[in-house]
């Protein structure tokens, strides 16, 4: 099984490094026969590659910051403070999980256009913070764990809402805020039907959509070396992250979900 | 000090306020603008709107390629669902088993990897496996002597092309939910059991699960919606609805109608009717779930 679930993605590094036309010849090989970066040339000087990184790295940054910053008080507010409409406002947002996420994309396609946000990058950030369901759930469970009295004793020392927040609540949740922010990246990076719509000039586009610019530009074969240098691209960032953070997202998972 | 009181009676609106005001304004508006816009005939291009009553209803219904998509969709959920909770749970219960630290988080990377790429990425790793012509499949299978397949190209196995990628992109999350679960299950009461001479297959259906039902309640559900919205992705990159329409989706339906013909009035109108189905079995489930998930105090 585990076999199973790597094979292909070996497969692409493995072909990246392989020539272009031993490609078409020799489907064989798990290490290429004469390893070259040919494939990483063709890929950057046919296609803004670089500029598709770059998009990239911003539209996960900014979306991963726009949740958080909404995410992480709403989640406060909901866990530690008293106010009429509490329980109805929560289940508002929560109920945001079961929206299949395409759902709204006819009149949010259209709305997008009509503000001008059409092929820019914010038409692409922007409407994907909303998706905070999960995040603001989870920040809940956070900072329920925090006794309390904690916020009390603030409250007597006249420590206003904000400062609590700041001050005493976050430090002491900022590892469930770090996994949140790592889920959020590894999503915000990989964001792929959304983008495919709104961004359309070759420059402004994402790694994972510009992979698909790979596909539909040849009729006949695909120049598959070069399309998986920029696969590869596209998933060690992601992969990098995911194994530096690992430990720390399944920590403040266990006995978190589901609760 | 009343500006003070006045001020911490306004703070957690402000605190919630961006985050209602982001789910209004993108998930919910757009959903209820949808069923507005699914009454008319407008098509983007079109400078007039119409209001054409259930017309859209009647069209999709009667549109042959809606009812494949809808036939496809019913297959995927009765293949998918069963397949994504319990190949992943047996997985987590594996992995738990596994006595090296270093190999069960090999294991556990592994398996998770698939789940953090992009549905391009994981398309152009599979495109290129099944490909005809040079694919890694069809080499193998030549070299062997056997038949080749055209795979996804094919109007008969295409659906099953993308039932597979789509189980091999998202059991990982399932899997690593669950094994959370598992973990946080107290040894005390996994040796008391094996004191009282209970195997580890009843240990596993008298303690382990109960003990984990509310995580799989929330596995349940939230797979139940991935399976709708995830094939999305792998149809687009993969097979793009075809041959035929025999590997669509009734969302990738809705986005085909909408952004690739512009019929915004079908679209919304089969949005609404997702919508609709969410909705029941979301219910559906929360009914069927409801009294039998153990929650501990």
């Amino acid at each position: 099984m585990a076999i199973l679930s790597v094979f292909p993605l070996l497969w692409i590094v493995t072909t990246a490094f392989t020539p272009n036309d031993l490609v078409l010849t020799k489907a064989f090989r798990l290490l290429p026969e004469s390893p070259t970066f040919d494939n990483f040339r063709i890929a950057f000087t046919r296609f803004p590659v670089a500029a598709w990184i770059w998009n990239s790295l911003v539209i996960a940054g900014l979306v991963t910051a726009g949740k958080l910053a909404i995410a992480v008080p709403a989640g406060f507010a909901f866990a530690h403070m008293r106010f009429a409409g509490r329980d109805t406002l929560f289940w508002v947002i929560v109920a945001t999980l079961t929206f299949p996420t395409i759902i709204g994309i006819v009149p949010l396609y259209v709305g997008i256009s009509m503000i001008g946000w059409y092929d820019t990058l914010a038409g692409v950030i922007v409407p994907s913070i909303a998706y905070i369901g999960f995040y603001v759930f989870f920040m809940r469970q956070a900072f329920r764990s925090l006794p309390a009295e904690m916020f009390e004793a603030a409250r007597l020392d006249k420590a206003g809402p904000l400062k609590q927040l700041l001050e005493i609540a976050i430090p002491n949740v900022l590892p469930a805020i770090a996994s949140l922010g790592v889920i959020s990246f590894l999503g915000a990076w990989n964001i792929y039907l959304w983008s495919l719509l709104v961004l359309d000039s070759p420059e402004k586009r994402t790694l994972t959509i510009g992979l698909k610019s790979f596909i539909v530009i040849d009729d006949f074969e695909p120049l598959w070396g070069p399309m998986m240098v920029v696969g590869l691209l596209s998933m060690l960032p992601v992969m990098l992250l995911f194994l530096l953070a690992q430990r720390f997202v399944m920590a403040a998972f266990t006995g978190r979900v589901g609760e | 000090m009343s500006a003070r009181i006045r001020m911490a009676k306004l703070a957690p609106y402000l605190f919630v306020g961006p985050a209602i005001a982001f789910v209004l304004v993108f998930l919910y508006a757009p959903v209820v603008f949808s069923v507005g816009l699914s009454l008319t005939d407008w098509n983007f291009i079109s400078p007039t709107m119409n209001f054409v009553g259930l017309e859209n209803y009647r069209r999709i219904f009667a549109d042959p390629n809606f009812r494949d998509a809808a036939v496809n969709t019913l297959l995927y959920c009765v293949v998918l669902i069963p397949a994504q909770i319990m190949v992943p749970l047996a997985l987590a219960a594996l992995i738990l088993r596994v006595r090296n630290p270093f190999l069960a988080g090999f294991y556990k990377s592994a398996l998770f990897l698939p789940t953090i790429l992009a549905y391009s990425t994981a398309g152009i790793a599979w495109l290129w496996l099944f490909d005809p012509l040079n694919g890694f499949f069809n080499a193998a299978l030549s070299a062997l002597g056997m038949p080749t397949s055209r795979w996804h190209n094919d109007p008969s196995l295409a659906i099953w092309c993308v039932t597979f990628v789509t189980f091999w992109k998202n059991f990982g999350l399932n899997m690593l939910l669950l094994l959370a679960a598992l973990v946080s299950i107290p040894k005390s009461l996994l040796e008391a059991a094996a004191i009282d001479n209970a195997g580890p297959w009843r240990r596993f259906f008298t303690i382990e699960l109960p003990l984990i039902s509310p995580t799989f309640f929330f596995v349940a559900v939230t797979t139940t919606m991935n399976v709708l919205d995830d094939i999305v992705g792998v149809i687009d990159v993969l097979t793009g609805g075809g041959p035929y329409g025999q590997s669509s989706n009734i969302l990738y339906y809705m986005y085909e109608r909408g952004l690739s013909f512009f019929q915004f009035g079908q679209a919304s109108a089969a949005s609404v009717i997702i919508i609709v189905l969410v909705l029941v079995v979301t219910l559906a489930q929360f009914r069927m779930f409801e009294h039998r998930v153990h929650y501990e105090s």
